[in-house]
């Protein structure tokens, strides 16, 4: 079984990966967007974050920074699709390696550490709680917070005229929606929410990698379609929490399986077991479906 | 009112697929009236109403709708102006969203949306007696995704939502062709009652030659991109199917081959 430091970083990651499940929500099912930017925007948010902090700015001034550069960052993506008709897919792998570089000039070098530095987790250390316990309170306020913002928003009238963009183009032009503004809008929120998300993931982790974006979008999205399969999303409010609770479970079940030593699984073979499981969540379905075809065709 | 003046529009032009869909049509309909308007396949019917509610931009020409020249503008720069209905139910509405979201929606066409609540308390009472003009029991299903609504009904609360706040001109693209036959009556008897009522400006293309006799005050056919023959008040009453088709024949000394014309 996992230890009680096992446990709690696995809820500190799963919360930080929640965040990142609201941006792919917002532009994988809100607005069908397939975007790859966040595999870019969470360095990005971390990067932009760690250098104000360094240059002594209060952390959590560093940390709306890094959301107002993600946020810059997928206004980039769809704008390239909207303005230049650029397919949203290919628009946003651009967005995620132009950010490569983008990410490396910030930092000026690979990797930045925070060790030392005030965080926005700093003060919470003085509260009488457990070390590890400290992140997994502070970032379960900032996901409930980011949770009602979020639910709030979907239920107001942009946030319906973003639902109906995604879900159906053309009657959504026909009520007078600006489509182009919406996707604008809604994929420069969804990037926000992941600069937030690496930011928290910087200062929690204390260090800025330019590599630690990678595969950000296999996770988000494993955390996203494994909560959809245990909490069935019919409305907003449970397509969020949906998100969320995919998030922890899935850091949870991977915490697990390294801890297993039976498995004999080690901490680098993490991204081929989430690539393997995002495949079965996707498939599994259409695969029971297609047997059941075959078994009653066969009765038939 | 909206007047169309020498719409022109070819698609793919230089390319061996061109094909000009629009050859100088040009249209005024009047204020208060419902205009049915025919043609073959190909006849440019459809194309003619995305031009008026902007899917598709004209090559040359002008469109005015309540003396703004839209011509130039994206469709929902128009919408606050011109409502639609489409042929495909499915297209009118948002299946994953509820009932009353979907009038929300409507309601809000053409004007600013804020961050405020979509789904007010205060469209609840309008919600309920419009969609209990319906008699199809909606009025009590407002938190039901329109998913679970069949297509008639669903193209009815198209209607409903088309004709929930004000515009210059209703467009009916073939609203009823993808409906069975009872369901394509109900839906056309409400759309009367609804143009009556409101008085509202509207423009129906349709499929059949019948249809378009019978609704409506005024009946325009187009052929090959322009208008043929448009007829209204004495000239159109009384007038059958095969009168209209004699007419087409001496207009253009032409027979008409499209059976599903014919026979709709």
């Amino acid at each position: 079984m996992l230890s009680n430091i096992a446990f709690y970083g696995a809820v500190e990651t799963g919360l930080i990966y929640g965040l990142v499940a609201f941006g792919i929500y917002l532009s994988f099912r809100v607005l069908d967007f397939p975007d790859l930017t966040v595999d870019g925007s969470f360095p990005l948010g971390a990067a932009v974050a760690a250098m104000l902090i360094i240059e002594g700015f209060n952390p959590w001034l560093a940390t709306g920074a890094a959301v107002i550069a993600g946020m810059g960052a997928g206004a980039v993506t769809a704008l390239l699709n909207v303005k230049l008709n650029i397919l949203n897919l290919l628009a946003s792998i651009l967005t995620m390696i132009a950010l490569y570089s983008v990410n490396l000039r910030i930092m000026g070098r690979p990797n930045v550490a925070l060790l030392s530095e005030e965080t926005v987790l700093t003060p919470w250390y003085s509260l009488d709680l457990e070390y590890h316990q400290v992140p997994v309170v502070l970032f379960t306020i900032v996901v409930l917070v980011g949770l009602v913002l979020l639910w709030r928003f979907m239920k107001s009238e942009t946030g319906l005229a973003m639902r109906a963009t995604g879900a159906n183009p053309r009657m959504a032009r026909a009520q007078g929606i600006a489509t182009g503004a919406m996707i604008v809008l809604g994929v420069a929120l969804s990037n926000g929410l992941v600069g937030l998300a690496g930011a928290l993931f910087a200062q929690s982790q204390g260090a800025a990698d330019v590599t630690m974006g990678v595969g950000v979008i296999v996770i988000g999205l494993a955390s996203l379609i494994g909560g959809e399969a245990v909490l069935t999303p019919s409305t907003v409010i449970r397509a969020l929490l949906a998100c969320v609770i995919g998030a922890i479970i899935y850091r949870l079940a991977i915490a697990l399986a390294l801890n297993a030593d039976f498995l004999g699984l080690q901490s680098q073979d993490l991204n081929l077991i989430t690539a393997v499981l995002v495949t079965l969540a996707i498939v599994l379905p259409g695969v029971r479906t297609s047997v059941a075809a075959r078994l009653t065709r066969d009765k038939a | 009112m909206i007047t169309a003046t020498d719409l022109k529009l070819t698609f793919g032009k230089g390319t061996p697929l061109e094909n000009p869909a629009l050859r100088g049509m040009s249209l005024t309909v009047n204020q208060g009236e419902f205009v049915t308007v025919i043609g073959s396949n190909g006849a440019g019917k459809s194309t003619f109403l995305n031009a008026l509610a902007g899917e598709v931009m004209v090559d040359s020409g002008k469109i005015i709708v309540d003396n703004q020249d839209v011509t130039k503008l994206p469709t929902y720069k128009r919408a606050g102006r011109v409502a639609r209905v489409f042929q495909d139910p499915l297209a009118g509405t948002c299946e994953g969203l509820s009932i009353e979201e979907n009038l929300a929606l409507a309601i809000k066409r053409g004007q600013r949306r804020g961050l405020s609540s979509a789904v007010k308390a205060r469209y609840m009472d309008q919600f309920r007696t419009s969609l209990a003009s319906l008699n199809l029991g909606l009025e009590k299903r407002l938190g039901d995704k329109m998913g679970l609504l069949s297509g008639g009904q669903r193209q009815a609360v198209s209607l409903l939502m088309a004709s929930l706040t004000p515009s210059a001109i209703l467009l009916l693209d073939e609203h009823t062709a993808a409906l069975d036959p009872k369901t394509a009556s109900f839906v056309l008897d409400l759309t009367t009652q609804i143009i009556e009522e409101q008085k509202l400006t509207a423009l129906m293309v349709t499929h059949s030659m019948k249809q378009a006799l019978e609704v409506g005050d005024r009946t325009v056919m187009l052929h090959q991109g322009q208008v043929v023959f448009d007829i209204a008040g004495k000239d159109r009453e009384g007038l059958e199917v095969k009168d209209l088709l004699e007419l087409f024949e001496k207009q253009r000394g032409l027979e008409i081959t499209d059976d599903s014309l014919l026979l709709g």
